[in-house]
């Protein structure tokens, strides 16, 4: 449980860095490893190697003097005996003192200048019999090799010999100096190759990354190359086998929405021209008839004097005036003459008045046009209005409402307001989202936009821009 | 993290410092102190000296046993001084550092004359108490006598050794020469063993040494016949005696005397006096250097001082 944390938590920071971090802590790590590995090795052996040689000068050194302060002890020559242990010094560089004691254990000779550490005379003595004798003495200046050689089988006494580390130490400094030079200089090596390889891993990677954001904003003509014949080079070739299909599919996609455009289309023109043969029909022959109909029980009304009653005459002539009524308004909903006539301008105000005497809501209209728009513009300002005053009839609970519509350069723009309770803009579903794509889908049959506000404390604003240039 | 790299050090300290002896202390070498006077022997040692016949190592060696045999006798340690030449022992002896002392005949003429040298005993082997100086040659020299090594390369022994340079002094004088300019070059070996050896092997084309030391020589080592070969033969002399010190107590001197007297009397004393070469130590009068003191007078003081 703790391994995994700590797993996780070491991922954590690993995972975070950089594929170049990773690789040069790759590379780094295994070089320092290998490095330390090496050093330490390299100073085990060398100082076993040292410290037997160390050993075996200090015993023959001490062999040489025991054998050659013989006679000098012998004969009590002091000064000889003085000489012979400075000579011994002087001519083994790692020899740090050097003494001569008698049998009683008293020093008569040493190289100690102004005094003698007495606590050496005790740590180290070699027994008659014995051919020498060594021991490993710590002093504040290192280690030193101290043997004792008895001289004439310690019959005159011993002759004792430090032989210091010093020289093992500096070629075990000198070693690690060296090696850890070298462990520098192939870690830096190390860095330029991993920064080398992390160039040829990520290149690959980052082109595949950028032809990855083209893919995602819709454009499909970016290939990636295939550096090398690996892993990568078959992402790369997968990537593009997959943008191919996308490209591919976006055009199929493309291909059906051009045809649902013209299939809308064609069914909102039939739509429109199928309302305005019906909204022709009503007005010339069925208006005509119901007309003719009046007049005639009007007719009937005076003139009918044995009628039985002449009040059913009245009644029939008020019921056709209310049809007619009825089928003047049904015209004009399915499609205002005076739109085909007179244009938006004067078919909105109509709409509006209409719509003003309907719901008692006021209704600011400012329409600036200075000519005539082209049929299909028209005809899709004045659906998307008639739609929109619709729906703040019924949902918007309005206490006003307005309509702007002004040219702006090659574009018309249309802004329907009112001061309601508004509505989520984001709903999907239900007769008013219907509603709303509906309007949607007329503005952009005519590669217009069509955009909705709304909410609580503002009622809602409909934005409608279409352009006249490309139509 | 901290704990790898703690560990990591822990492996570097551990590696670096492989002490395969184990260590039996610690010293500050800086911390000099003045060493302490030796503390006195238990008791008085008897200070025994012996001149430098043969080599200190080898007079070591072969009076061991000897000094072993008194100190368990006399029941007190016993100090063995060696010097480098005989006159550094007569110093001693005149001054009392020694109680005793194994001279060679021509230093005890020289300290019995001088300041009162005694004798106590002298050795006898092969039952005298006379000694030879041996002209010695290597073996195949053509030298017969002191005669054919004009000009060669002499070995002598130690300045005022009779054997060694006295008598050799002597025959060459007696050729009509002084001898540094009869040979080429001459040495001092300050013994007789070394002397031998400077024959042996060549070193020197010729050398005078005392016939005990060259017979012991020769026991012990008889390949020695075959690279050197004795020329001349000197006559008798008195044998090198054992004296003490004008300074040395009669009491003491008494009891060495009976003892050595009587060492060849002792079993245990047999070591002791084989491996000096001795047979036994008898009582010996003055009178017998007297022959000697003839041929020192006879040789110019210039010539015997080294």
């Amino acid at each position: 449980m703790t391994l995994k944390k700590i797993f996780r938590r070491i991922w954590a920071i690993v995972g975070a860095v950089t594929v170049r971090a990773k690789i040069l802590g790759i590379v780094l790590g295994f070089i320092i490893l290998l490095g330390v590995g090496v050093t330490l090795e390299a100073r085990y052996a060398l100082t076993a190697t040292m410290t037997a040689q160390l050993e075996e000068q200090s015993i023959s050194v001490s062999r040489d003097l025991a054998a050659r302060a013989t006679d000098p002890i012998l004969l009590n020559n002091l000064l000889g005996l003085h000489d012979l242990l400075d000579e011994t010094l002087a001519n083994n560089p790692n020899v740090r003192y050097a003494f001569i004691v008698d049998p009683q254990g008293q020093v008569i000779a040493q190289t100690f200048e102004g005094g003698f550490p007495l606590d050496l005379l005790t740590l180290n003595s070699a027994a008659s019999t014995e051919h020498h004798h060594t021991a490993l003495i710590q002093t504040d200046e290192g280690l030193v090799w101290d043997t004792a050689v008895p001289i004439l089988d310690g019959k005159i006494g011993a002759a004792r010999i430090g032989l210091a580390d010093d020289s093992m130490r500096a070629a075990l400094s000198t070693l690690t100096t060296q090696l850890l030079l070298t462990i520098l200089l192939v870690s830096a090596t190390g860095i330029l190759v991993a920064i080398f390889l992390t160039w040829i891993l990520t290149r690959p990677i980052l082109e595949l990354v950028n032809a990855t954001k083209s893919v995602a904003k819709g454009d499909f003509t970016p290939r990636v190359p295939r550096w090398a014949d690996d892993e990568i080079g078959d992402l790369a070739e997968a990537f593009n086998a997959m943008t191919e299909g996308l490209a591919r599919t976006d055009e199929l996609r493309h291909e059906r929405e051009v045809l649902r455009r013209q299939l809308l289309e064609k069914v909102i023109t039939t739509q429109e021209d199928e309302r305005r043969r019906i909204a022709r029909e009503l007005h010339d022959s069925t208006s005509q008839s119901l007309t003719s109909l009046i007049v005639g029980l009007r007719m009937m009304e005076t003139n009918c004097v044995q009628c039985a009653s002449p009040t059913k005459a009245t009644d029939l002539r008020q019921v056709a005036s209310r049809t007619l009524d009825e089928v003047r308004d049904l015209s004009m909903r399915l499609r205002p003459r005076v739109l085909d006539d007179l244009g938006l301008a004067a078919a909105l105000e109509r709409l509006v008045s209409e719509w003003q005497s309907r719901n008692k809501i006021p209704v600011d209209v400012v329409i600036q046009l200075s000519e005539r728009l082209p049929g299909e513009v028209e005809t899709a300002l004045y659906r998307i209005a008639q739609e929109t005053l619709t729906n703040i009839a019924r949902h918007a609970k309005a206490k006003s409402a307005s309509i702007l519509i002004e040219k702006h350069g090659d574009t018309v723009r249309a802004i329907v307001e009112d001061d309601g309770v508004g509505f989520d803009a984001n709903m999907n579903q239900g007769e008013r989202h219907l509603g709303l794509l509906g309007m949607r889908e007329r503005a952009e049959l005519l590669n217009g936009t069509l955009t909705v506000e709304s909410d609580p404390a503002h009622g809602t604003s409909i934005f409608i821009e279409i352009p006249l240039g490309s139509v | 993290m901290k704990k790898i790299s703690l560990l990591l050090i822990l492996v570097l300290t551990s590696c670096s410092a492989i002490p395969q002896t184990e260590i039996v202390g610690k010293v500050d070498l800086n911390n000099l102190q003045p060493l302490p006077t030796p503390e006195g022997y238990d008791a008085v040692p008897l200070r025994v000296a012996v001149a430098a016949v043969i080599s200190p190592k080898g007079t070591v060696e072969s009076y061991s046993p000897f000094l072993s045999y008194l100190e368990k006798k006399l029941n007190r340690p016993i100090k063995l001084v060696q010097r480098r030449t005989y006159l550094e022992i007569n110093d001693l002896i005149e001054h009392g550092e020694v109680d005793i002392a194994f001279v060679c005949t021509s230093a005890y003429i020289q300290g019995h004359d001088s300041f009162g040298m005694e004798l106590l005993v002298a050795p006898q082997v092969d039952g005298k108490t006379t000694y030879n100086s041996l002209l010695i040659v290597p073996a195949d020299s053509q030298a017969k006598s002191m005669k054919d090594l004009r000009g060669k390369v002499f070995a002598f022994t130690d300045p005022i050794s009779l054997s060694g340079r006295v008598y050799p002094t002597y025959l060459v004088q007696q050729l009509g020469f002084p001898p540094e300019e009869f040979f080429a070059r001459t040495i001092f070996t300050y013994s007789h063993d070394e002397a031998i050896r400077a024959v042996a092997s060549g070193v020197a084309d010729g050398a005078a040494v005392d016939s005990l030391v060259y017979d012991y020589a020769l026991a012990r080592d008889p390949s020695l016949a075959e690279k050197v070969k004795v020329i001349q033969r000197s006559p008798d002399f008195g044998i090198p005696p054992v004296v003490v010190s004008p300074f040395t107590r009669p009491q003491v001197k008494a009891e060495l005397q009976a003892l050595l007297l009587e060492m060849a009397n002792d079993p245990t004393a047999r070591d002791a006096l084989t491996s000096i070469g001795v047979e036994r130590f008898v009582l010996i009068d003055d009178s017998v250097y007297d022959s000697v003191r003839a041929l020192v007078g006879v040789i110019p003081t210039s010539a015997v001082q080294p």
